[in-house]
């Protein structure tokens, strides 16, 4: 009875460390891009949908820290990490509009070959897809090695 | 494996910091460059071109150099075809610089009558394309382009030479009279000369005057040409012959009949 109540309190303890952790990195990565819009900010008023874009950006991948964080201990916090990875991909890809973003305003046409910053992305959020399936191959494999043992 | 997993994700994160950081900057630097166009000057060369200029003056208070600054301009009539082109080139504008340049271009006016004497009597719309391209932080391409009309306003609108008006001179030649009218609707003056052969309905030439003409821009002009001819080659109709040389072009004949 006694070892049930202290296994529940564990668990509770575990899961409050979890979502403390998962708020403190949510709300962290709100404010650093609280503090990079400040700067990207004079740029909205040009561009339209700007903000909408990145806040939606923003949202979504604050969410998918906030649930891989209290899934961490447990292989869907590496599904959770590849779909980040996988949605910074396609959410560039899409946003970006393959890396020429055009847009019109008035009788003026704007174009932004974005190609270089895209393609580092791509790299960098693939490097960050190879990590994840790395740490989940490391969390099965010893895994097996302690039920192994 | 644990190290060199943490590995990856220290060099992500650094690289990432590092591009985000890149990134924001560069776009915020775009704020600080300043464009100034000052008035456009029109001027003519020694072979009777017109030349455009524009003032352009660049300011990059930016936290990085500008590269490939590019103007580019393309004139085109209503069909499409390219009048002219011009293009102004800076390849580097250094941070906390400024620099001026002028973007030129040229029209050779006789060229251009030599394709369409409509630009010399008929007003008419202009196409032009104007581009600015450059490089922020010298890695990011940016090109803003635009379309407008200009409205073409033509020399000699409305050029016309009423009925000759026949004087006896002497027993064998005529004093004629021949008013002159037109509205000078370019920016530019028309000073210059013109010529007028006469033809009677043979085909001969009958008489010839020259003329000077003082077409101020935007306003109309009235005058008269006089010239004798011979009585026995005068006919009732016939055809003027008008030949223009002036500061910006030299055109002709222009053939008007009369009678």
């Amino acid at each position: 009875m006694a070892d049930t109540n202290n296994d529940f309190k564990k668990r509770v303890r575990n899961f409050t460390f979890k979502a403390l952790k998962a708020t403190v990195k949510g709300i962290l990565f709100y404010a650093i891009y609280f503090v990079l819009w400040m700067f990207l900010a004079p740029i909205s008023e040009i561009v339209p949908g700007l903000q909408q874009m990145i806040e939606t950006f923003v949202m979504v991948y604050i969410v998918l820290i906030i649930v891989g964080e209290l899934t961490s201990g447990t292989i869907f916090q590496y599904f959770f990490n590849v779909a980040k990875a996988l949605f910074v991909i396609g959410y560039l890809i899409f946003s970006l509009k393959g890396g020429i973003f055009g847009l019109t305003f008035q009788n003026v046409s704007l174009m932004v070959d974005l190609r270089v910053f895209l393609a580092i992305a791509m790299l960098l959020s693939l490097l960050g897809l190879a990590k994840s399936v790395l740490q989940a191959i490391n969390y099965m494999s010893e895994k097996a090695e302690y039920t192994r043992i | 494996m644990r190290v060199p997993i943490r590995m990856i994700g220290i060099a992500t994160t650094f690289f990432w910091i590092f591009l985000i950081a890149f990134f924001v900057s560069a776009v915020y630097s775009v704020k600080d460059v300043h464009f100034d166009f000052g008035g456009p000057q029109v001027s003519l060369t020694a072979d009777n071109e017109m030349v455009f200029s524009l003032p352009v003056s660049i300011t990059n208070r930016g936290f990085y150099n500008i590269g490939s600054f590019n103007i580019s301009t393309e004139i085109s009539d209503k069909e499409g075809f390219t009048i002219t082109r011009g293009s102004t080139f800076i390849p580097v504008i250094n941070k906390n610089d400024v620099a001026t340049v002028t973007h030129n271009m040229t029209i050779d006016f006789n060229g251009l009558l030599q394709r369409d004497q409509n630009y010399l009597l008929n007003d008419t719309e202009l196409k032009i394309y104007e581009a600015v391209s450059m490089r922020i932080a010298d890695v990011i391409p940016v090109q803003a382009s635009t379309n407008f009309s200009m409205p073409w306003g033509a020399p000699l609108y409305n050029f016309s030479l009423a009925e000759p008006a026949y004087a006896p001179y002497n027993l064998t030649h005529f004093r004629v009279t021949v008013p002159i009218s037109f509205e000078n609707h370019a920016f530019f003056d028309l000073v210059g000369d013109m010529q007028i052969r006469m033809y009677n309905s043979t085909g001969a030439r009958v008489g010839r005057a020259r003329t000077s003409l003082e077409g101020y821009a935007n306003s109309p002009y009235k005058g008269f040409i006089e010239f004798y001819v011979s009585m026995t080659g005068t006919t009732p109709t016939g055809r003027f012959e008008v030949y223009f040389s002036t500061s910006v072009f030299d055109y002709g004949p222009l053939v008007i009949h009369y009678g």
